[in-house]
């Protein structure tokens, strides 16, 4: 091509690259508002994006959010704040780590209590499992579908407080004399799956007492009424497939 | 038409990509008009191939973020292009580090999604980068007054890049593990080599890396007020020490009093930007070789040069969509290790592009540091695609997230 028909042809061309430009930067700004906003939508339908469940104050039965990772403590930027005496401004850092639960890293030793036992190096929290933090209580509570190990169907006996085989009643139990809060159910709640037959452990006055909710004897009842619940469960019949789906579909 | 076919005609990322095509095809077939060369015709179909490959084909194969992946194509193509014109011997070698860049990419975008525990591998990567520093002030040589190169046989390394992402991945782990104090000392080590190898504007990178990501993960302000005031006192410490930043400062300040001497280089580059003029003087047309080091430091003059005002601000709103997009990658992060990370990134990629292009139009002194993906540099282009391929990797745990999100969601409910 002859010199100046290149240089006709490139002065023209500058003004096409700069239209090509412009059009890729509008298209990429689209692109990336439509991004934004589907991310947005989608993050509306999963509120719990990002969370894998909650951590419950059992004295003021306030549940703050639990994320993958982050610190328990009584400084603002804390993801789990508990504010009182005895709480460090960031007291256990935790990390969720798949397949194997909670990971708690407490930032000094002996100042945190799992499941009724002191921490003295980082340790595992389950579903169910309770964290003492000065004068509070925190219940770890996990979302289904988690990679976490089950939890055992009742604490290990040696992490019970160890004055359990003293009965304590119901209404004196405070967290500082508890490790283990039991569920919270009226005083004359038929325990343990409705089973009417079954006269529990009250005291003198009729009231509940801390050794019927964790005596041994009643988590082995606790633990065969969940057997016979799943076995029940698992005796169902299963929805049928083409039903499972359109469900899903639906959903 | 078939609802699938539909969808993908309306994808905002199909036409993008095309117009990228079509971008160089266009370019490349311009200047094989004008150099009649074999090579130009083969690149006018091999650049928007690699550039469609190397976004739809890797987002097939990786769960990658398809616009920073296309942003990042268009850059480096546009690095080819420029570097092709004005030496072809350059534009191919700069093509084969934009192919090996990738490789690199895709294998950092590996390590973020696939590793799990940071923990020793922190610990190797801030060992070697003190070593890797460390080299330049044994076997290195002294250019434009910096000691920051060394030579493997005819290869030309330099570790300062590397260790950018040493930096990134130390900083951001340390960090997210509440280390403020071994993170400080490290980045302060990494400093202080450099300062050693006069290399001073990827100093200035470092430290501003640093700055952002203490910010991002303490919100501390003592510990910034004390950051700036470091910052400053090192800026002065080193005017007074190097006698080449007195020397850039005066220059940057007048350099017309010395346009044919040191400022040469500045004066060649502004007269350069103002023939450009809003349109450019045209593909192929243009004498921007008379600028030192045209293909390197003051590339983005000769894009102005070439292409023109309003081709330059496309260019500068692509590193800022680059950015922007590094930024959402970092706020939709699960964990603070890999919201650091995308901060970081996206923060060096603003603050080196920041730094050069103002260089360049006179903005701030001119510092030896490469504009992202364009420059000419096989460690440079490297060490931005892994950038890039970092910001991948989280973008990638990002989607899987979402993704364990929605199956939970779906679940329901509590553990039993």
């Amino acid at each position: 091509m002859s010199g100046d028909a290149y240089e006709i042809l490139a002065l023209l061309m500058r003004y096409v690259f700069a239209v090509i430009g412009a059009l890729i930067v509008f298209r990429s700004f689209i692109w990336l508002r439509k991004d934004a906003r589907a991310y947005r939508k989608e993050m509306r339908s999963l509120p719990d994006a990002g969370l894998i469940g909650e951590m419950v104050d059992l004295d003021t039965g306030k549940a703050q959010p639990l994320p993958r990772e982050g610190v328990i403590g009584s400084s603002r930027e804390c993801d789990i704040r508990v504010k009182g005496d005895g709480v460090l401004r960031r007291h256990v850092r935790f990390e969720f780590v798949d397949g194997k639960g909670l990971k708690l890293i407490p930032a000094r030793r002996g100042l945190t209590l799992l499941n009724g036992v002191e921490m003295r190096g980082p340790g595992w929290a389950l579903h169910g499992t309770q964290l003492g933090i000065g004068a509070h209580a925190l219940r770890v509570r996990m979302f289904a579908g988690l990679n976490v190990p089950m939890p055992a169907a009742y604490p290990e006996p040696d992490t019970i407080l160890d004055a359990a085989d003293e009965e304590i009643p119901w209404t004196n139990i405070t967290v500082e004399n508890s490790y283990y809060l039991p569920e919270e159910q009226p005083a004359d709640a038929v325990p343990f799956g409705g089973n009417p037959d079954y006269d529990g452990n009250y005291d003198d006055d009729g009231q509940m007492t801390w050794q019927y909710a964790y005596s041994m004897e009643d988590l082995r009842q606790e633990q065969a009424a969940r057997q016979w619940i799943d076995s029940q469960e698992d005796a169902e019949e299963p929805e049928p497939r083409s039903r499972r789906k359109r469900r899903g579909r639906r959903e | 038409m078939s609802e699938k076919k539909k969808k993908r005609a309306h994808e905002p990322g199909r036409n993008t990509l095309l117009a990228m095509m079509a971008f160089f095809f266009l370019a490349f077939f311009l200047l094989a008009l004008n150099d009649g060369k074999w090579e130009s015709f083969a690149l006018s179909a091999v650049v928007p191939a690699i550039i469609y490959l190397g976004t739809a084909g890797i987002s097939h194969l990786f769960p990658s973020d398809r616009l920073l992946l296309s942003l990042t194509n268009f850059l480096c193509a546009l690095g080819v292009l420029v570097l092709y014109r004005l030496s072809p011997t350059r534009g191919m070698t700069q093509a084969f580090n934009y192919g090996v860049g990738v490789g690199c990419m895709m294998l950092c975008a590996m390590l973020v999604r696939y590793v799990r525990s940071w923990k020793w591998l922190t610990a190797l990567i801030m060992l070697g980068s003190i070593g890797l520093l460390a080299l330049p002030l044994v076997i290195g040589k002294e250019t434009n007054g910096a000691k920051n190169w060394f030579y493997i046989g005819s290869y030309s390394v330099q570790p300062s890049e590397i260790v950018k992402l040493a930096l990134l991945i130390s900083v951001s782990y340390l960090l997210s593990q509440r280390k403020v104090f071994l993170s400080l000392v490290f980045a302060g080590a990494c400093l202080l080599m450099l300062m050693l190898q006069k290399d001073l504007g990827t100093a200035l990178l470092y430290f501003g890396v640093t700055f952002i990501l203490l910010y991002a993960a303490t919100g501390s302000v003592p510990l910034m007020i004390g950051g700036v005031a470091g910052g400053a006192a090192a800026a002065v410490l080193g005017y007074q020490m190097f006698a080449h930043v007195k020397k850039r400062v005066a220059i940057w300040l007048n350099p017309w009093a010395d346009s044919g001497g040191a400022g040469y280089q500045i004066v060649q580059s502004l007269i350069a930007i103002v023939n450009g003029g809003a349109w450019g003087v045209g593909l192929g047309l243009g004498n921007a070789q008379v600028i030192p080091e045209y293909y390197n430091d003051f590339i983005f003059s000769v894009i102005l040069h070439e292409f023109g005002l309003v081709f330059g601000l496309v260019v500068l709103c692509m590193y800022l969509f680059i950015i922007i997009r590094g930024v959402m990658i970092a706020r939709r992060c699960r964990t603070v290790f890999h919201a650091l990370l995308a901060t970081g990134c996206a923060s060096l990629i603003a603050l080196q592009t920041f730094v050069i292009i103002g260089g360049n139009i006179k903005l701030i002194p001119l510092t030896g540091v490469t504009l992202p993906f364009i420059s000419y540099g096989g460690t440079s282009m490297l060490c931005s695609l892994c950038v890039i391929g970092l910001l991948q990797g989280v973008a990638s745990r990002n989607k899987a997230g979402v993704k364990e999100d929605r199956e939970l969601a779906m679940q329901g409910g509590e553990a039993p």
